[in-house]
């Protein structure tokens, strides 16, 4: 088969009432300006550690989010703070601010 | 020995106790929790000529505070009046008591009550003359005592627009510090009055107040007004160790350590504990701060985060919220490094690193270009603005540059902003993957366009035999080697000093000559060690956006205020910071000197 360079995630569902939100709330508390991601992907677009690395920023997020934290920690762990993500988002979230709460709640996770 | 005492003298006598009891213990505990290599910088410095020199600074800022006076003169009187006069109150009132108390032996404190121990009060040939003395003394003491009252009421006359709001332990203290002398004036005429003294102040208030309240009644009030006097002293001296007062007693062993090449360092260490409790809330650093100008936020300002660390009270919040832009600390009249005391304090809040952190950078491919002895590392604020990279590209062609391109695309981030949220440990794994990339391309020189890598590489990097310049300071060299040529303009620019390049790495004039070759420029009111921030810092993790704005506004009003064409800076992350809010075009120095490039 022809390899163009795209593949197919897993279909994958979350349920919602399952997973503990204490957590994703209260980052959400912390930070609410998270509210207003539009998960356009400016951050990972940018990433210096997602140039080198499958981090994705976007995604931990989303995921931290809607509960789904493991893994979460190592993760954020990749990322080097530099800072690009938050001069590029269009919402001027906090960026490297959301690192280190999701890395500080999330660090029993590990 | 026994002539010497009387009941009112306890409270003082156990408030001089306590304070030399609780001192001692400090001192001896912070120094014997050094570790041994700042020990050993203090036992080979003793014998130095620095010792010699710390003692005349002991001299200009404890007692004079020479560094308050450049503030504010009439600040500077204030607190002079105050060190200065009580120390010589106290001398020259050991001189006076020496000279004319009688007895073999004369206690220490009989000359904080003299008056009431000497039998006459002007006493012999010098008494009238040391009695007179005395009282001016008193007077100029409580000169600074009436401006303290004052600046309470109206500290913008004094030069503070805020000052510090003090928690209750302060405030016991300075109220102890306010009565002091207004008590020892009444207790002191009082007695001059019953001795029949001739002395200027106390001889003549004292005379007025047995003329008008009658001998007996004086008699009985004098007792009452020692009384008051011993307990005030007392409770102060109880108060100073615990309070902002211990200022007086750490800041000399403060200038002799800090004579003796001792530092505060990005992990906390007991010195930490000298420049902490040196700190007397003066409240010179919460002005400066653009966080409680422009952003409202005043409770993080360096005086508030020193206190908190110092009764053990610190939070993430205030640790985090510092743009470490370093106004304050240029402004410090104790010198205090304030932006090494807020960094070395956040470790503790960051995150435990795992052990394998940036594991992946082992197997991180090598994306430089080209072959070169001079490296170029852009940084990541510069890849995202992609002009100054044009720019440098440009200058290097024109120069004949032949250039080892570290990071054009892509790269590791220098470390800095990990080191600057505390994470010292994860920071060091990235900084040396990106010392050894410069080692492997055995570069001489590296030029960077980003003030807050140029930092990190010169401090942190120890790279030995590769010169670290900024694209500054390289343009100008290229221009004074004739290796690119400039054309002079008709534009006007105004510079605007990053905070990592100007305080931060002490790079002023470069840019400012290079500037100069191109056009006529226009310097804002505060400029150099005085700039403002932009507000972008990656020190500060704690601000929103809006903050950040308001802080680049006011910025970007006082570079519009010049009136110069061009803004012109010299750091990618100010770049963009002022672009948001200014009125001209903001441009990176590659590119002013790029555009104005000729044959």
């Amino acid at each position: 088969m022809v390899q163009f360079g795209y593949n197919i995630s897993q279909p994958r569902a979350i349920n919602m009432d399952k997973n503990d939100m204490m957590i994703s709330q209260k980052i959400l508390r912390t930070m609410p300006e998270l509210q207003t991601c539009i998960a356009c992907g400016s951050c990972t677009a940018t990433c210096t550690a997602g140039a080198i690395t499958s981090f994705n920023f976007r995604k931990v997020h989303t995921l931290v989010r809607r509960g789904e934290y493991k893994g979460a920690y190592e993760e954020m762990n990749k990322c080097m703070l530099c800072g690009k993500c938050r001069l590029s988002c269009p919402r001027g979230i906090n960026t490297r601010g959301v690192v280190m709460l999701i890395k500080q709640e999330l660090g029993e996770y590990r | 020995m026994m002539n010497y005492y009387d009941h009112f003298i306890l409270p003082f006598a156990i408030g001089v106790t306590v304070l030399f009891t609780v001192i001692l213990y400090k001192w001896i505990r912070w120094f014997v929790r050094m570790p041994q290599e700042d020990r050993r910088l203090v036992l080979r410095g003793i014998p130095t000529r620095q010792t010699l020199g710390a003692i005349g600074e002991v001299f200009m800022e404890s007692l004079l505070h020479r560094r308050i006076w450049r503030v504010n003169p009439l600040l500077g009187y204030m607190h002079t009046s105050l060190a200065f006069g009580w120390f010589l109150l106290i001398a020259v009132g050991w001189v006076e008591a020496s000279l004319q108390l009688p007895g073999e032996i004369i206690p220490l404190h009989a000359h904080v009550f003299f008056k009431f121990f000497a039998p006459e009060v002007d006493y012999g040939i010098t008494g009238g003359l040391l009695g007179n003395i005395m009282d001016l003394l008193l007077l100029f003491v409580l000169s600074g005592v009436a401006l303290a009252w004052f600046k309470r009421m109206r500290s913008k006359a004094l030069g503070m627009q805020r000052t510090t709001k003090h928690v209750l332990g302060d405030r016991i203290a300075l109220a102890a510090l306010w009565f002091i002398f207004p008590a020892r004036l009444v207790a002191e005429s009082a007695t001059s009055g019953l001795k029949h003294s001739t002395t200027f102040l106390t001889g003549n208030l004292g005379e007025w107040m047995v003329n008008t309240f009658g001998t007996e009644a004086i008699m009985h009030f004098s007792v009452y007004a020692w009384w008051f006097y011993s307990i005030v002293l007392g409770i102060f001296f109880v108060a100073m160790p615990f309070s902002r007062y211990m200022h007086i007693f750490t800041e000399i062993p403060l200038i002799f350590l800090r004579r003796y090449k001792v530092h505060s360092y990005e992990k906390a260490k007991s010195f930490d504990r000298f420049q902490i409790e040196a700190c007397s809330r003066c409240g010179i650093c919460i002005d400066p701060c653009q966080l409680q100008k422009d952003a409202g936020i005043t409770n993080v300002q360096s005086v508030y985060f020193l206190r908190d660390r110092r009764y053990n009270r610190l939070t993430q919040e205030v640790a985090y919220n510092c743009l470490m832009c370093g106004r304050c600390e240029t402004r410090c009249p104790v010198g205090i490094e304030l932006n090494t005391l807020r960094l070395n304090s956040r470790e503790k809040f960051a995150a435990m690193p795992a052990d394998n952190r940036y594991a992946y950078l082992s197997s991180a491919a090598d994306r430089s270009s080209g072959t070169s002895k001079v490296g170029y590392f852009a940084g990541c604020m510069t890849l995202l603005t992609p002009k100054i990279l044009r720019a440098m590209d440009a200058i290097f062609k024109a120069a004949g540059e032949e250039v080892w391109y570290a990071d054009k695309d892509g790269g590791v981030c220098c470390g800095r902003p990990l080191k600057l949220s505390g994470e010292v440990e994860a920071a060091r794994r990235i900084m040396d993957f990106n010392r050894d990339l410069f080692r492997k391309h055995g570069i001489t020189t590296l030029v960077t366009s980003c003030p807050i890598c140029l930092k990190v590489f010169r401090e942190d990097y120890h790279l030995k035999g590769i010169e670290v310049l900024h694209h500054s300071q390289y343009i100008l060299r290229l221009i004074q080697q004739g290796r690119i040529c400039v054309e002079h303009g008709h534009n006007s620019f105004t510079y605007h000093d990053p905070c990592e390049l100007g305080r931060g790495s002490g790079i002023y004039e470069e840019p400012r000559e290079v500037i100069s070759q191109i056009g006529s420029l226009l310097e804002v009111d505060e400029n150099r060690e005085n700039a403002l921030c932009c507000g972008s810092s990656l020190a500060n993790i704690a601000i929103n956006d809006a903050q950040q704005n308001r802080i680049s506004q006011a910025l970007a009003h006082e570079l519009a205020d010049t009136g110069a064409d061009t803004v012109v800076t010299a750091c990618p992350l100010c770049k963009k910071a002022i672009a948001r809010n200014a009125s001209q075009e903001v441009k990176d120095l590659s590119e002013v000197v790029a555009e104005a490039l000729g044959q």
